[in-house]
């Protein structure tokens, strides 16, 4: 497919000497082939070349996952092989035996097959519309879709799929008390950085996903055992994502990926964590691209800042006594600053 | 690597190894210039060597994050000297149009892959988890006393496990005989289910009927990606047989780590000095020592190259947080500082100056603690002549830094030359397979390779006076016009020493210590550097106070020595 892009970059990297020396961020992907973990004894519903819908169950796993010890089979015929369903016999005495019903084959020692079984299956619905092109039982499920994502650097918890809302600017951040119940059912873009508390009521109050320029070590850790604990409760939980676009450290949402995210702002998208990724499915959206020379600081004392490349500075001193390559970043209307360039990134 | 490029490289070997031979070949126009290349995980690094004369030199390099295009850097490096020596870029037939069609030296290191280490028992997976830490894998290990067998399939399943090393002692011990069937069953149907899979046998696992049973059939030697190793011993032995087996499984085994070795052997036999070199990436560490050969022999070499001294691990847990703020001296807190590293493993080449760089350096120290001890073999012999430091952790730190970081984590006494390998050259020059194209190489390079960084004394068994700064003796160096430095106990002394100077340094105290032997007047020759002399008077191993605050009061004032000014 191709992707539908606006405005063509106004300076190509061949126009600005060195500007390939600049980190490159690739924005969107596409296709994108999305992963979806398939642990021992979980079930995948699809099959390879299945087109597969959003929202449709493409596999299923167990909450309380456990291994159980079965007797194999003797004498020659179809032995089953590792990997391989196990259904147990018929008969309710010789179910409960088992204390299992199905399961997935592990191996064999003794005579004895080792199967990974459970209770209370749950399917996982896939988030994204696409073409199922691989399944491999006890690894995961591939599933190919031509649409366009914007990357992100990692993604807790998902997969999760909503309408788009943009929440804060770029440098804001979205406080416990402005997550309302009429976000409920969306994707919430929520700044540079977003607490633990926040992302709990987020939660609660059924948004389906978070996109946030950065989430500190100690806010995912809290949220993922939030979100062990929930997954473990009698209902469980709904789907809910996170994609983090930059890092731990706060900082904003660079402009390029702000300005598509109002551009597909009231769409559906989806999070997924393999890659971490938003996918947006509707293909007549318009995508902006961002202009060629632009630059943006990754780190350091103008970190978030964005501005045009005006060329090499060559080996300057900085700071603590490092020399480093630099280059020179016109900010605005005003005279060029010497930047490190392993501090710059550009956008393609 | 384009066409040309490829096609010129093939000449230039071919070229280097008629010359040695003797031969008289066609005359041809050779290229008098190459590039080497160092892709690493975390940035790209690229050096122009010529030879305007008869001797191959240095004339720039340069590295950028990884990814940046490596013509794009040459092309960068050629302008530089185009602008700088027109006349020798014109000899040399170098322009910015068409440097990227040079011979290359080029070596490409990956992120580690990951190993999956399986027992029968807690003490046999530890057994082979002290063995396989000493290799670039990344280790996940399990062993039927703290895994179910679906978590222990699960893990072999795992896409991102490129190999399984299980073991078992022969015969097998007695916390290993009730579970070992299910582990040989196990490991069976895992390489069933992933062909690509690659396995170690560390013993007679495959020799149990559930082998069989778990792969469909019995093992015969016949599959390649199935290797056969030494058994577990019930006490520790050499490991270099186990680790052979598993640095031959790495997929590239021709890394900047890997050549960086040979290249290390041909210096020390150029310079005909011990040479050891430390180099901390941000996948894994080298810790290798070369030494020149005596008679017949050739210059021999003992290395380590492990994952567990990546400057910042996979995986940012407590521990890791904790060993980095061990070294710091600013008020970060264990969240904050954990979200310093995930950044730092995130984007390794950013945030390099002011404070950025001392947490880059603070991990350093970490990643430095935990190469030595996982390289307690090489931290037992006698100090090197010549230390060299490689790495991106290293290349952009201040000299002094870099010394007190060295002398921080290396406790071990006596008298070494610090160099850095300031181009990244060592990986790449070492894919040359030749050793004497490969000596030649370095030997004519030798003096651009190394940047000084000083001179490193380290003393141990200086007693500690009753009183704060008690004077235990004095430093005099020759033809230094400074006269005397006192040298007190506990503390890190720094004199200058200009690089190219060499000087007979002599150390009088009024006890016994240890210099690389016990004496109370030590003579030795030191050579200058950035970093000039440093004198190390702290413990050996460095103890430092327990108490957080006196202890990174200690660090602070150790650091100021270190770091210039108030540039932070």
């Amino acid at each position: 497919m191709v992707s539908r892009t606006d405005a063509p970059s106004r300076v190509r990297v061949a126009d600005a000497p060195g500007l390939e020396l600049v980190s490159r961020r690739r924005l969107l992907l596409s296709p994108i082939d999305a992963f979806f973990r398939l642990h021992p004894g979980d079930r995948s519903l699809v099959k390879e070349g299945e087109a597969v819908g959003r929202g449709q169950p493409i596999l299923e796993h167990y909450r309380e996952p456990r291994t159980v010890v079965v007797p194999g089979q003797n004498g020659e015929g179809n032995q089953p092989a590792p990997g391989d369903r196990w259904t147990a016999p018929g008969g309710r005495a010789a179910r409960e035996a088992h204390g299992a019903t199905d399961g997935e084959l592990l191996f064999r020692s003794g005579g004895r097959w080792r199967v990974a079984s459970g209770e209370r299956a749950e399917p996982l619905e896939s988030p994204v519309a696409g073409v199922v092109h691989e399944v491999r039982a006890g690894a995961g499920v591939t599933i190919r879709s031509t649409a366009n994502a914007i990357v992100g650097r990692s993604a807790l918890a998902g997969p999760s799929w909503g309408k788009l809302q943009v929440a804060t600017g770029p440098d804001g951040e979205l406080r416990a008390q402005h997550v309302d119940v009429g976000m409920a059912g969306s994707i919430i873009v929520a700044g540079a950085r977003m607490d633990a508390e926040a992302l709990t009521r987020a939660r609660a109050v059924g948004i389906r996903g978070i996109v946030v320029a950065a989430l500190g070590i100690k806010e995912q850790r809290d949220f993922l055992a939030s979100e062990r604990r929930g997954r473990a409760a009698v209902h469980g939980l709904p789907p809910f994502g996170i994609l983090v676009l930059d890092g731990a450290s706060r900082r904003p949402i660079a402009s390029p990926l702000m300005t598509l995210f109002e551009a597909v702002e009231g769409g559906v998208v989806a999070i997924v964590g393999d890659p971490p990724a938003l996918v947006i499915d509707d293909p007549s959206v318009l995508l902006p691209s961002p202009a060629g020379d632009l630059v943006r600081v990754r780190s350091g004392p103008l970190a978030g800042a964005e501005g045009t490349w005006a060329g090499l500075a060559g080996p300057r001193r900085f700071p603590a006594g490092v020399t480093l390559e630099a280059a020179f970043v016109r900010f605005g209307g005003r005279p060029p600053v010497a930047i490190p360039i392993g501090d710059l990134e550009r956008f393609a | 690597m384009n066409e040309r490029a490829e096609a010129a490289t093939h000449a230039w070997r071919r070229r280097m190894a008629d010359g040695r031979a003797g031969s008289i070949g066609p005359v041809t126009t050779v290229p008098r210039a190459l590039l080497a290349i160092d892709a690493g995980s975390a940035t790209t690094s690229v050096a122009l060597l010529g030879k305007p004369w008869k001797r191959w030199r240095l004339l720039g390099s340069l590295a950028a994050p990884a990814g940046a295009p490596v013509d794009a850097l040459a092309a960068t490096l050629a302008a530089r000297l185009l602008s700088t020596d027109p006349r020798m870029a014109v000899e040399l037939s170098v322009a910015a149009e068409s440097v990227a069609d040079l011979p290359r030296l080029e070596t490409i290191s990956g992120p580690a892959p990951t190993l999956a280490v399986l027992g029968a028992s807690r003490r046999a997976v530890g057994l082979l988890e002290s063995v396989a830490a000493r290799t670039p894998w990344r280790i996940r290990t399990a062993s039927p006393e703290s895994h179910d067998p679906r978590e222990m399939t699960e893990l072999a399943l795992r896409p991102e496990v490129s190999a399984i090393l299980v073991g078992a002692g022969d015969p097998p011990g007695p916390d290993e005989r009730g579970w070992l069937d299910d582990l040989a069953g196990l490991v069976g149907a895992a390489t069933r289910r992933r062909p690509e899979l690659r396995v170690v046998l560390a013993g007679p696992v495959a020799a149990r009927a559930a082998w069989a049973e778990g792969a469909g059939r019995p093992f015969d030697g016949s599959q390649e990606r199935i290797v056969e190793g030494p058994p577990l011993g019930m006490r520790s032995g050499p490991d270099e047989p186990l680790r052979e087996i598993l640095e031959g499984l790495l997929p590239n085994a021709r890394g900047t780590r890997h050549t960086a070795v040979r290249a290390l052997l041909s210096l020390a036999d150029a310079l005909d000095r011990t040479v050891e070199l430390i180099d901390i990436g941000l996948d894994g560490g080298l810790r290798a020592v070369a030494s020149p050969g005596v008679a017949d022999q050739g210059p021999a070499a003992v290395a380590v190259r492990t994952a567990q001294a990546a400057l910042v691990p996979g995986d940012v847990d407590d521990a890791g947080v904790d060993s980095v703020l061990a070294w710091t001296t600013g008020s970060l807190d264990r969240h904050r500082m954990g979200d310093r590293l995930m950044d730092l493993r995130l984007q390794p080449w950013a945030d390099v100056s002011g404070e950025g760089a001392r947490l880059r350096l603070a991990a350093t120290r970490a990643a430095l603690a935990r190469l030595a001890a996982q390289t307690p073999d090489i931290g037992a012999m006698p100090s090197p002549d010549v230390t060299i430091v490689a790495g991106g952790a290293f290349a952009v730190a201040p000299a002094r830094a870099v010394a007190l970081a060295l002398a921080d984590t290396i406790r071990r006494p006596g008298v070494t030359q610090l160099a850095t390998d300031h181009a990244r050259l060592l990986g790449p020059i070492g894919t040359i397979d030749d050793p004497d194209e490969r000596r030649d190489l370095v030997a004519d390079l030798a003096d651009d390779l190394l940047a000084p960084i000083g001179s490193l004394v380290v003393v141990a068994n200086v007693p500690s006076g009753r009183r704060t700064a008690t004077r235990v003796g004095r430093l005099t160096l020759d033809g230094d016009r400074n006269g005397r430095h006192d040298l007190v106990a506990g503390e890190v002394a720094f004199v200058d020493l200009p690089p190219g100077d060499r000087a007979f340094a002599t150390l009088e105290f009024r006890d016994t210590v240890q210099v690389g032997h016990r004496a109370r007047r030590v003579a030795v020759p030191v050579s200058g550097g950035v970093a000039g002399l440093t004198v190390d008077l702290r413990d050996v191993p460095l103890r430092l106070p327990e108490r957080r605050d006196r202890r990174r009061a200690a660090l602070a004032a150790w650091g100021e020595l270190a770091w210039p000014g108030d540039e932070r």
